[in-house]
Formats: C-alpha cells, sequence, structure tokens
C-alpha cells in the first residue's frame, strides 16, 4: 500500500469537559472516497474540521503528503470544504462565489472565467452564473458550493453532510453525481454523513464512528455484513441484535434454541450478541424443535413486507416478500452463513455506545 | 486557539477605552463631586437634598409625567409597529419617514409645537374655523406630556417594529389554526414574544423623558419644574456644582434602578434596540 | 375597511409627527420675525442663512461632529462586537452592561459628568471635547444595531473564504462585513442622527467660538428664534428626505448600476463591494463634500483674533463683518443664554473670552471677584458718544467708570395688549389680579422677578432682609396660580400673538412689539422698577484685550450703534444715535425712559453670595411651587388630533 495522503495520528479534542475524539488515528488514501459515518455527537464533523484546520485538536499530529500541518490555517491547506448548509455568500452572486478563491489567489481573468465556465458545465448549472444564491433552489446551491471548492483543484474535497439539507429524491440524485464528479476529478474525498445508505452508496472506505472512537472501518460491504459490534449492526441498517450463548464452535444458542453458525474461536458457553438482518430471517411453517413465534405487525413497503414476529421471548424484525397474515403462525429459520457472532462489549464506553439511540 | 480567541477580544479594546474614559471616570468623577462639598469636604448632605420637599416633588411629578408619556408612545406605537409589520418589504421607506423628523433640530421641534399649542396658535385657530371649542393645554403637564411622546414617539417604534418584524408569520398561523382568535393570539402569541422590543422601547422613552429639562421648559412654560430642570438650575443658575452632581446621582441610581425592575422581563438581557 | 382603517391611523401618525415640522418651513417663508404673526412670503431668511458666518459655522460643526463622531463610533463600536462575541460569558456580560450606562444615563448627567471631567483634568472645551463626548453616546446605539446581525451570521461563510485561501482578514472583509453590512449602515445612521441632534451634552461640553446648530438655537430662544434657524433646519431636512427617498426608490436601477460597474471591477480582480456599499460611500462622500464647501475655515492662520460673548440675538450681524473687515480682526462670537449661565464659564476660564456684554449687577459681581480688568479708555476714543448721564448712572455698579461701556439700558415694565383690557397697569397689584388669571407673562430670571414682587411691597428691588425677600417670594408663590408661563425673551412673541393680556418685560423690546402688533403698549408700574445697562467689559484673562478695546470703540461708533439700535431695538446711550433718532422715539417713554420715570427706578446692585443664595433658593421654590400638590390633571396629549 502506498503512503496515505492524510494521517490522523493520536487525534484528541475535549470541549469544555465533554471528550470529543479520543486517541483517533485514521489514515486516508489518495483518490479514496472515504466517509466517516455515525450519529450526531460522534466527533465526525470534528475530525473533519481538524482536517479542514477550522479547528485545532488539543493532542495528536495531523499529517498531510508526509508533513505535519497540524498548526498551518485553513487558507494556507490544499484542502477544499463543501459545507453543511453551503455556506455561500449571499451578497455576491453565483459567478462570484465560484470566482472568489481564485481571485484570493490573484488568477488571471481569463482563466477564472475558464475555470467558472468549466465548474458550472461539470455541476450541470451552465448559464446560471448571474445569479444570486437566493434565487436557486437548495440542490442548485449545493451544486454551487461544491463548484465553487473544485475550481480551487485541492487535493482532498471534505464534505460536511452536504446532502443533509435535500430532499430524498434530490439527494439520490446527487449520490450519484458526486460519484461521477469524484471519478471524473480522480481526487480524494472525505465525506461526513449520519445517512448509512448514504455511506454506503458511494464510499470506498467507510469509518464508523461513535463517542469520539472508530468503532469499525471497512468497505461498505464489510461493514455491512460483518459488523464488529452492536453499534455498527444496529447503526447500519436494521438488524435484530440478540442475547445469545456460544456453546462451542459453530453453535450458537438463542431464545432457548441452539443453531448451527460459522464462527469459531469463541469459546464455551460464553455470553455472546447475535446479530441476523431482517431480510436473512425466513418464515417457514411451525416445526416441533425449531423458534415458533406469532407474526404480530406487518407493514407493506413495497418491495418487500415488514413484519414483527413475537418468538422466544424475542420481537424480530423480518423483512419478506411473501405475506405471512397478522395472527398467523410461523417459524423462523437462518442460514448459518447470515448468522453473525459479536462479542458482549467489554469496556464502559462500548457500553454506552450499545446503549446510544 | 486561545490566542486567536484573545486576538479577537483585544478588538473590543477601543471601545473599553473609550467607555471608561468616557463614561466610567466622568462619572466616578461626578460621584467624587456630589459626596464632597464646595471645599472638597465630604459630605452626605449633596445627596440628602433629593429628600427635600421640592426636590421629591419634582421627582414624583417627573415619574407621572413619564410613565403617562411612555405609556402613551406604547399604545401609539404598538399598532403602528403591527400596521408596519404587515406591510412587509415595502415599509423601509415608512420607517425612515419615522426617523426623519429626528433630523430637523430637536429644540426647533418643539418650540413649533409651542406655535401649534398656543392660544391663539395654529390648532387653535383650525378649530375656531370650524366652530368647535379650542383646547387650552399650552403650558400645563398635558403639554409636556404631548411634547415627551413626540419627540420619543420614534424610540419606541423603531425597536418595536423590529422585534415584530422578526415573529414568523406562520407562528401566528399556527395560532390561529390551533383555535385562537385574533385577541387570544395577540395576547398569548404576539405580545409575550414583542417583549424585548417593549423593553427596549420603553427604557428609551422613559429614561430621557424622565430626565428632560428642555421640553418641560420650553412646554411648560417654566411653569412646572421637573428633576431634570432642577438640576440644571443648580448647575446654571444657583452654580452649585456639588449639590447638582449629589442630585444626578440619586437620579442616576433611581434610573439604573427602575431599569433593573424592567430587566426583570428581559431574559437576553441585550435588547433588540435595532 | 380594516385597511382603511390602518391607513388612516397611519396617516394620524404622520399627521402629528409631521405637523411640527410643516410650521416650522412655513415659518422659515414668514417675512415676520416673529413667529406669531405671519408678515407675508419670502425668501429673505435663506439669503441671510447663507450670508450668516455665526450659522455655517455652527452647521459645519453639526455635521463634521455628527460625521466624525459616527465614523468613529461605527468603527469602535464594529471591532467591540467582534471582540465582545469572542468573549466567554462573564465578560461578555460586563462589557454589555458597560455598554448600556450611556443609554441608561440622563442625557443630563451625561453631560454634566463629562463637564467636570474635562475640567478637573484641565482640558479645555471645545471641538474636541464634543466630538469625543458624541462617540461616546453614539457607541452603544452602533453596537446594538451590529450586535444582533453578528450574532445571525453564521461562521460557516466566514470559514468557507478562509477554506477558499482567504486569510482571516480577507475573509472578515469579503465576507463578514458585507454580511454585517446592514447592521453597521443602521448603526452609522443612528449615532449619526442621534449626534445632530444633540443638544444636552453638546450644551455642557463645548468650549468657546463652538457652537452647533442645537446650541446656536439654544442661544436663541431667550429672544426669540430667528428665522434663518428655520430656513437651515428646512433645508436640512429637505436635503436629507431627498437623500433618503433616493436611496429608497432608486436602489433597483442604481442596484443594476453599481452591478454593473461592479462586474467590470470584479473580473479585473478586484476588491468586492455590493451595491449597498457604493451607496453608503456616495452618502459619506456627499456630506464630507456638503461640509467641505461650506466651511470656509481650514487655512486658519496666526491672525488677530476677538472673542466676544454676547447675549444670544444681541448684535446685527452685519456689524461683525464690518468690523473684521475693517480692522482685520477676526471675530469668534459666542452667545450665551442667561447672566447666570455665563458667569460660571469667565469665572472657570475653561473658555476664555476678550470681551462680554453682562448687565449691571452682573459686573459688579464680577468685578467684586476680580474677574475683570479696566478698560485702557485711550483706545476707546468713541466714548465721547456715550452720553454722561448714563456714565454716572453707572457708578451704582462701576463706581469709577473703569471696567464697563454702556452698550444698551432700559428699564423692566409691563408690555400689554390695549385690546385685552381696558385699563392701563399703573401697578404692579394689577399682577395679582385674578381677573387676568392666565393672562400673565412673568420673566424667568431670578432679580428680574423679584424686583417685580420688591416693588409692589414696597421694598427696594435691591432688598437683603430675609425677611423681606421671603416676604417677596410668598408673593409670588401666590401669583403664581395667575400666571401662564415663566418666559424669558419669548415673551415677544407671546404678546405680538395675542397670547396673554400683559407680560413683564425689558422696554427695549417694546418697539419691536409695537411695530408687529400695535395694539401693545408698555407702562413702568408707579410703584418703581428697575433700571438696567447692559455694558462691554474685558475679563481678566482676555487675550487680545487691544482687540477688545478696538471692538468696544468700534460698536460706539455712531453709524454702527445706529445699526445695533435699528437690529435689536434696544435704547442706545449713544449721544449721536438719540440725535439722529425720530422725536416721536426719544420722546417715547417706552424707549428711552423720561425722567419721572428715571426717578421711580433703581440700578440692580449685586448683593453679595449669602444673599444671592437666598434668591437663588426662593427662586427654585417659588418655580417648583404648585398649589395643587402634585399638579397633573387627567391630560390627554392627543385631544389635538
Amino acid at each position: 500500500m502506498s503512503a496515505p495522503l492524510i494521517d490522523l495520528v493520536g487525534i484528541t479534542k475535549q470541549f469544555d469537559d465533554t471528550l470529543v475524539l479520543d486517541d483517533l488515528n485514521l489514515s486516508i488514501q489518495e483518490n479514496e472516497f472515504m466517509t466517516l459515518l455515525g450519529p450526531s455527537g460522534c466527533g465526525k464533523t470534528t475530525t473533519l474540521r481538524i482536517i479542514g484546520g477550522f479547528t485545532q485538536a488539543d493532542k495528536g499530529q495531523l499529517f498531510f503528503e508526509g508533513k505535519e500541518i497540524s498548526g498551518v490555517p485553513p487558507h494556507k491547506r490544499q484542502l477544499n470544504t463543501v459545507f453543511q448548509k453551503y455556506a455561500l455568500f449571499s451578497h455576491l452572486n453565483i459567478e462570484e462565489n465560484i470566482a472568489f478563491g481564485l481571485k484570493i489567489k490573484k488568477k488571471s481573468r481569463q482563466y477564472i472565467k475558464d475555470k467558472i465556465d468549466y465548474a458550472l458545465k461539470l455541476v450541470n448549472l451552465d448559464g446560471y452564473g448571474k445569479r444570486m444564491p437566493d434565487q436557486l433552489s437548495g440542490g442548485q446551491q449545493q451544486r454551487i458550493a461544491i463548484a465553487r471548492a473544485i475550481v480551487n483543484e485541492p487535493k482532498v474535497l471534505l464534505l460536511d453532510e452536504p446532502l443533509g439539507a435535500l430532499d430524498l429524491k434530490l439527494r439520490q440524485d446527487m449520490q450519484y453525481e458526486l460519484i461521477r464528479l469524484k471519478n471524473e476529478l480522480g481526487i480524494t474525498f472525505i465525506y461526513v454523513t449520519h445517512d448509512q445508505e448514504e455511506a454506503l452508496t458511494m464510499s470506498d472506505k467507510i469509518v464508523v464512528m461513535n463517542q469520539g472512537y472508530i468503532q469499525q472501518m471497512g468497505t461498505p460491504e464489510q461493514i455491512y455484513n460483518e459488523p464488529e459490534n452492536a453499534f455498527v449492526a444496529d447503526f447500519i441498517g436494521d438488524s435484530n441484535i440478540i442475547d445469545g450463548t456460544m456453546i462451542q464452535d459453530l453453535v450458537v444458542e438463542i431464545c432457548g434454541v441452539r443453531l448451527p453458525c460459522i464462527d469459531t474461536g469463541f469459546g464455551r458457553n460464553k455470553p455472546v450478541d447475535v446479530v441476523i438482518r431482517p431480510e436473512d430471517v425466513e418464515l417457514t411453517l411451525p416445526t416441533p424443535d425449531g423458534l415458533n413465534g406469532v407474526v404480530s405487525h406487518l407493514i407493506f413497503k413495497g418491495v418487500h413486507y415488514e413484519m414483527e414476529v413475537e418468538a422466544g421471548g424475542f420481537t424480530w424484525l423480518v423483512h419478506s416478500t411473501s405475506l405471512s397474515p397478522v395472527g398467523s403462525k410461523v417459524g423462523i429459520s437462518v442460514r448459518p452463513e447470515n448468522i453473525q457472532i459479536m462479542n458482549k462489549p467489554a469496556s464502559e464506553d462500548e457500553e454506552a455506545i450499545a446503549n446510544d439511540e | 486557539m486561545m490566542s486567536k480567541r484573545l486576538g479577537k477580544q483585544l478588538l473590543a479594546g477601543p471601545f473599553l477605552l473609550w467607555m471608561v474614559a468616557f463614561t466610567i471616570i466622568p462619572l466616578i468623577l461626578m460621584g467624587i463631586k456630589g459626596f464632597t462639598t464646595a471645599d472638597g469636604a465630604f459630605t452626605l448632605e449633596n445627596i440628602l437634598a433629593m429628600g427635600s420637599e421640592m426636590n421629591i416633588q419634582a421627582l414624583i411629578l417627573s415619574l407621572q409625567l413619564s410613565l403617562m408619556s411612555t405609556v402613551i408612545c406604547l399604545l401609539l406605537a404598538y399598532p403602528l409597529a403591527m400596521i408596519l409589520r404587515k406591510m412587509g418589504d415595502s415599509n423601509s421607506v415608512i420607517v425612515f419617514l419615522f426617523v426623519l423628523p429626528m433630523w430637523m433640530n430637536f429644540l426647533l421641534r418643539t418650540i413649533a409645537w409651542q406655535s401649534l399649542l398656543e392660544k391663539e396658535g395654529v390648532i387653535n385657530g383650525i378649530l375656531t374655523a370650524l366652530h368647535l371649542p379650542t383646547i387650552d393645554i399650552i403650558n400645563t403637564p398635558a403639554a409636556i406630556v404631548l411634547g415627551m411622546v413626540y419627540n420619543f414617539l420614534p424610540f419606541m417604534i423603531l425597536p418595536l417594529y423590529n422585534c415584530l418584524a422578526k415573529i414568523d408569520d406562520n407562528v401566528v398561523n399556527a395560532a390561529h389554526d390551533l383555535g385562537a382568535n385574533w385577541l387570544q393570539t395577540f395576547v398569548r402569541v404576539i405580545l409575550p414574544l414583542s417583549v424585548p422590543g417593549i423593553i427596549s422601547g420603553v427604557t428609551m422613552v422613559f429614561v430621557p423623558a424622565l430626565t428632560t429639562f428642555v421640553i418641560s421648559d420650553i412646554l411648560g412654560g417654566s411653569k412646572i419644574l421637573l428633576i431634570g430642570n432642577i438640576i440644571e438650575q443648580q448647575f446654571t443658575v444657583s452654580y452649585d456644582w456639588n449639590t447638582g452632581a449629589g442630585l444626578s446621582i440619586v437620579l442616576m441610581i433611581f434610573v439604573l434602578l427602575s431599569m433593573a425592575l424592567i430587566n426583570i422581563f428581559d431574559k437576553d438581557g441585550e435588547g433588540t434596540v435595532l | 375597511m380594516k385597511k382603511a382603517i390602518e391607513r388612516l391611523y397611519l396617516a394620524i401618525i404622520f399627521l402629528f409627527l409631521y405637523a411640527p415640522i410643516a410650521t416650522l418651513i412655513v415659518l422659515s417663508f414668514n417675512s415676520s420675525k416673529s413667529r406669531a404673526n405671519w408678515g407675508g412670503f419670502t425668501t429673505q431668511w435663506y439669503s441671510e442663512m447663507l450670508s450668516s458666518e455665526v450659522i455655517m459655522d455652527a452647521l459645519g460643526n453639526s455635521l463634521s461632529i455628527a460625521l466624525f463622531s459616527a465614523v468613529i463610533s461605527t468603527v469602535i463600536g464594529l471591532l467591540a462586537c467582534i471582540g465582545i462575541n469572542a468573549m466567554r460569558k462573564g465578560p461578555k456580560t460586563i462589557c454589555l452592561t458597560l455598554n448600556n450606562i450611556p443609554m441608561l444615563n440622563a442625557e443630563i448627567v451625561t453631560g454634566l459628568s463629562l463637564m467636570i471631567c474635562f475640567g478637573v483634568f484641565g482640558v479645555s472645551l471645545g471641538y474636541g471635547t464634543i466630538l469625543v463626548s458624541h462617540v461616546a453616546f453614539c457607541i452603544p446605539y452602533v453596537i446594538l444595531s451590529i450586535m444582533p446581525r453578528l450574532k445571525q451570521t453564521s461562521t460557516a461563510t466566514y470559514e468557507a473564504a478562509q477554506d477558499l485561501g482567504a486569510t482571516p482578514l480577507q475573509a472578515f472583509f469579503q465576507v463578514v462585513l458585507p454580511d454585517l453590512m446592514p447592521g453597521v449602515l443602521s448603526g452609522f445612521l443612528m449615532a449619526f442622527t442621534m449626534s445632530l441632534d444633540d443638544f444636552v451634552i453638546s450644551y455642557f461640553t463645548r468650549g468657546r467660538g463652538i457652537n452647533t446648530i442645537s446650541t446656536l438655537v439654544y442661544s436663541q430662544v431667550r429672544r426669540g428664534i430667528v428665522p434663518t434657524m428655520y430656513a437651515l433646519s428646512t433645508v436640512i431636512f429637505l436635503a436629507v428626505l431627498v437623500f433618503l427617498l433616493a436611496q429608497n426608490f432608486l436602489p433597483q436601477k442604481l442596484d443594476k448600476l453599481t452591478r454593473k460597474l461592479h462586474e467590470k471591477r470584479s473580473l479585473k480582480g478586484g476588491d468586492e463591494g455590493g451595491g449597498k456599499w457604493v451607496m453608503v460611500a456616495a452618502g459619506v462622500l456627499a456630506v464630507t463634500a456638503l461640509i467641505l464647501l461650506i466651511v470656509p475655515g481650514g487655512e486658519e492662520k496666526e491672525e488677530e483674533v476677538v472673542y466676544v460673548y454676547n447675549c444670544g440675538e444681541y448684535i446685527d450681524e452685519a456689524v461683525i463683518d464690518i468690523f473684521e473687515e475693517e480692522t482685520g480682526i477676526r471675530v469668534v462670537y459666542d452667545t450665551f443664554e442667561t447672566l447666570e449661565a455665563m458667569y460660571p464659564i469667565i469665572e472657570q476660564g475653561q473658555a476664555v473670552y476678550d470681551v462680554v456684554c453682562p448687565s449691571d449687577y452682573m459686573i459688579q459681581k464680577m468685578i467684586a471677584n476680580d474677574l475683570l480688568t479696566p478698560i485702557d479708555f485711550s483706545n476707546v476714543p468713541n466714548l465721547e458718544y456715550i452720553g454722561q448721564d448714563y456714565l454716572q448712572a453707572c457708578r451704582s455698579f462701576d463706581p469709577n467708570n473703569e471696567y464697563a461701556v454702556p452698550y444698551t439700558w432700559g428699564t423692566v415694565g409691563i408690555l400689554y395688549n390695549t385690546k385685552l383690557m381696558d385699563e392701563v397697569p399703573n401697578s404692579w397689584s394689577i399682577l395679582w389680579d385674578e381677573r387676568y388669571d392666565n393672562e400673565i407673562l412673568m420673566q424667568k430670571s431670578v432679580r428680574d422677578a423679584f424686583a417685580v414682587a420688591l416693588a409692589y411691597q414696597g421694598s427696594s428691588i435691591n432688598a437683603t432682609d430675609p425677611e423681606e425677600i421671603l416676604a417677596a417670594r410668598d408673593l409670588l408663590m401666590a401669583q403664581k396660580p395667575l400666571v401662564q408661563a415663566y418666559v424669558v425673551d419669548q415673551v415677544r412673541d407671546k404678546m405680538i400673538g395675542g397670547e396673554a393680556a400683559m407680560g413683564v418685560i425689558y422696554s427695549g423690546e417694546y418697539l419691536y412689539c409695537h411695530d408687529e402688533n400695535p395694539d401693545l403698549a408698555y407702562v413702568v408700574p408707579d410703584e418703581g422698577s428697575c433700571v438696567w445697562f447692559d455694558c462691554w467689559v474685558i475679563p481678566k484673562n482676555a487675550e487680545n484685550k487691544e482687540n477688545a478695546e478696538a471692538w468696544i470703540n468700534f460698536l460706539c461708533r455712531p453709524d454702527i450703534a445706529m445699526m445695533n439700535f435699528e437690529y435689536i431695538t434696544y435704547a442706545s446711550p449713544n449721544t449721536a444715535v438719540i440725535a439722529e433718532l425720530d422725536e416721536e422715539i426719544v420722546n417715547d417713554p417706552g424707549v428711552f425712559a423720561d425722567e419721572a420715570t428715571m426717578g421711580r427706578c433703581e440700578v440692580f446692585t449685586w448683593l453679595g453670595d449669602e444673599v444671592e443664595e437666598i434668591y437663588n433658593e426662593s427662586w427654585l421654590e417659588i418655580l417648583a411651587y404648585s398649589d395643587e400638590a402634585a399638579g397633573v390633571e387627567a391630560v390627554d396629549p392627543d385631544s389635538e388630533e
């Protein structure tokens, strides 16, 4: 693996009495689309602001292309930011907004003009140059904020929940747009969001954070399919997280029923968390030895039905394309490879994480 | 981070310097004058002078008149601010028109009221021509109240308007939606939301009204002495700076106390003057 | 319907706000000097205004002080807002409280404390002291207009600018400041307006030769406002009106224009600046240009000067111009409202004058307190024109005729309206006659008011016996319910307008009043009265004594004395003037008191500090006295609407 573009080493940050980041270590590779994902207050925005230079870490070092830049003010860093609520300059028109950074750098008039044209084309807003920011829709403003950042040819683009204020449809469109932009520009994106779907859709790598700690780092597939702890499992998509006991390798007991699984190395009779995705729960006819229950809720979701099944003292969330009416008795079965076994949280911090929404 | 913050804070330096040099120190010096005799010996006499019957009477009268004009200003300005609020963006000209009279000299404006109010003045001339009974309020407390209301009304309108203009229309709509009628909406929603505006308005009218000496002089025919007149006379006629300073201190404390009383309602503590 | 009511309400409020202004504008075209009479349409006051150096100076001072204090306080206030905003809660609260003090403080307290402060530190009062004081009371308004705006401004745009490569300073000027601009602008305008409109604080912190429009107006209240002031206010008002309307009605067009200009500029990579900026800059430039055009006194060289301190409206201003032209001595002309207000200024020496015009008893007091210097009469050859009788009379307060040269003289008597009363008020007792309830105007001046009561009760007008004084005080208190108003020289306007049946007045006003309203007559009651002399004297600390003597000599010259007589109509002690005048005027006892009248009258003398204090205290008691306890009836100030 080549040397990382950005390296955060032992970053700690405290606001008043609250510890926001605790000894955070993170490496970002060149040309990577990396997403910091987590609930509000998890420290993801603070991390981004430390990279951008708007917040100074209390402890730790920040390297950019191998050089320490902890003390470098924002305007001297080779990165640009797309802000949460766009932060367009309301007293300047679109062209002037886009040209802002270039004028500061005293670029030539022709260069600026070309860049504006290029950027407007890139974000599909050709011909909007003379408008004022408040004459544009939210999605358009968002694209201008991106255009304003990228004309400066940053090595890294920082995006702080850029799609948060948009409606669902627009958000999806913009997600594709961002991926396209990323591919076209070939630069590093560091993206902050609390929307797991957004993260899964766009990222090369996702960093799940909570309460100042990195919970898990990995590709979207890894994060989704193999959450390392209950927090990640809960935060990424819907999950059934059930208390269980690892009887021995390849056998786990939940709700009084022993099920085969593919996990090994947890020891014998060890309490564990068992994660089963709702779409991995298969409903069958009731079986004498299996796990049986009653359907208590039913909602039609379009692609599938969402059901709740009371079985073994636990309310199971089930996604299924076939319908089982409320009140009907069903059996529950899960394939061994769809059962994810996790250690119970050891530290108090992790406990807190698990309790966090 | 800290140093950046400190650097920013230093920007308040000239302000603090100016305030200390030209507000605090003068007030302290005045305090010293107020607590000493002409020879420089310590005394409480100047402060206690406020207790004399004449001064107490003047203070009470000032209080009555300034309270009355404050209430009238509020009653006049509130509907006006509501109307302006409804007019939306087209009203900046109108708001300017309320400030505009202040560019005509304050003394001249007040003297003009003399011409209007006099027994043979403009208003009575019009009333007589219309065969209506004439009014005779010049040189009475009523004329002073009128002068106060006239001069200080813009100070009530502006903060009120600024405060009311900030109330989101949907807040009012929501109140209606929840079943409140016009009066309920006003009393339970608009009025509480406009409290900061009312407070700055009341402050900006009450204080100058309480302490004026010019308006009472010109419109009261000098027959009515307000506390401001008494202090002014101490300085300019009796040439007794110590007593004048003593009375000023009492007046200042009095004003600050009334403001503290009013400010109990002001949660923010910063007002919304403009 | 509702809309109509709202419109009506708006209209009524506007009527209320603009009625006095309309009145002033009308008065500025009134050819009669009295505001009580309409003498026909004229624009003479406008041309007089333009040629009056005093007014133009005051205007220049007012505008430049307003502009500078607005600029300085806006800069300081803006910086302070950013600083305060960065503070933690504790210091922040302290700063904001500090900021509230000047706003909560009574103007009079602020003004006085500043005056005391400048006095203690030996700062001589002048332009600088007014400016500094104005800045002090303007800053809070600026901060209060910028602060809320600053709170609304998110830090995001500031950070975004830095992210795009702007230094913090660039980010502030190019992004934050434009955002704050509406607040900064309204703060600036507020400060400018407050400064321009201020009277009280300027009044207490100004020095010699410095007048603002406000202080000039106030000094004229004594003798009735000269319509040139109405003209001046009208011009200012209309100029502002046009400016504001232009700014509000033209912005679309101008905005486009400035935007076009701006685009050209900005594409060249020039500085940022929205349309509003240009507007403000244009406004400020316009005002500055106006000031520079108006105030010619930029190149003041070391030259001969004389600092003159006179009553308001007590000279024909043309005389000053002639003096300057003939002698090459520049006149710095200042006015005071009352002798009592003048005295401490001379005594304190915070403002040094070369020549002052007080009255008899005040001259005696100044001599007693060693504030005057004898005049070198070899420099005043025109003294020969001053009648010996008058010099003789002046010996009552200037025993050796060393210090004072009489300027005007007269008696105190009753001016009455023959239409409103059938009898001749030959006795002071008529001022206590209940038939004339609310028809009586009294002098608002300690000694003059007491002279009336003392003469009425048969005492000397220079009574020193406390019992006599207190008896006179009680008389004046008893009289108060009948009195319409205590006035200084507004008595003129009120009598001319028929506001009252009679008023106590200086004989000098009679001629002018009679011209304006022929029904007015003047009488000195039989019990006797006061005869007074206003004289020119030279303070001990005068810096230009010879120029002062030249000034006095000049005023004694027959043609100049004549000009002054015609302008102020007070009896002149100048024999050459008297010789020139019509028999009719010379023999009018209202103008030149006859010997019989003089026989009944006394000259005021100074009674010493202790007796003076009794007078002053009693006078305050009289003014504060009210027959109905606190004396507030239910009032409805809008009843005239």
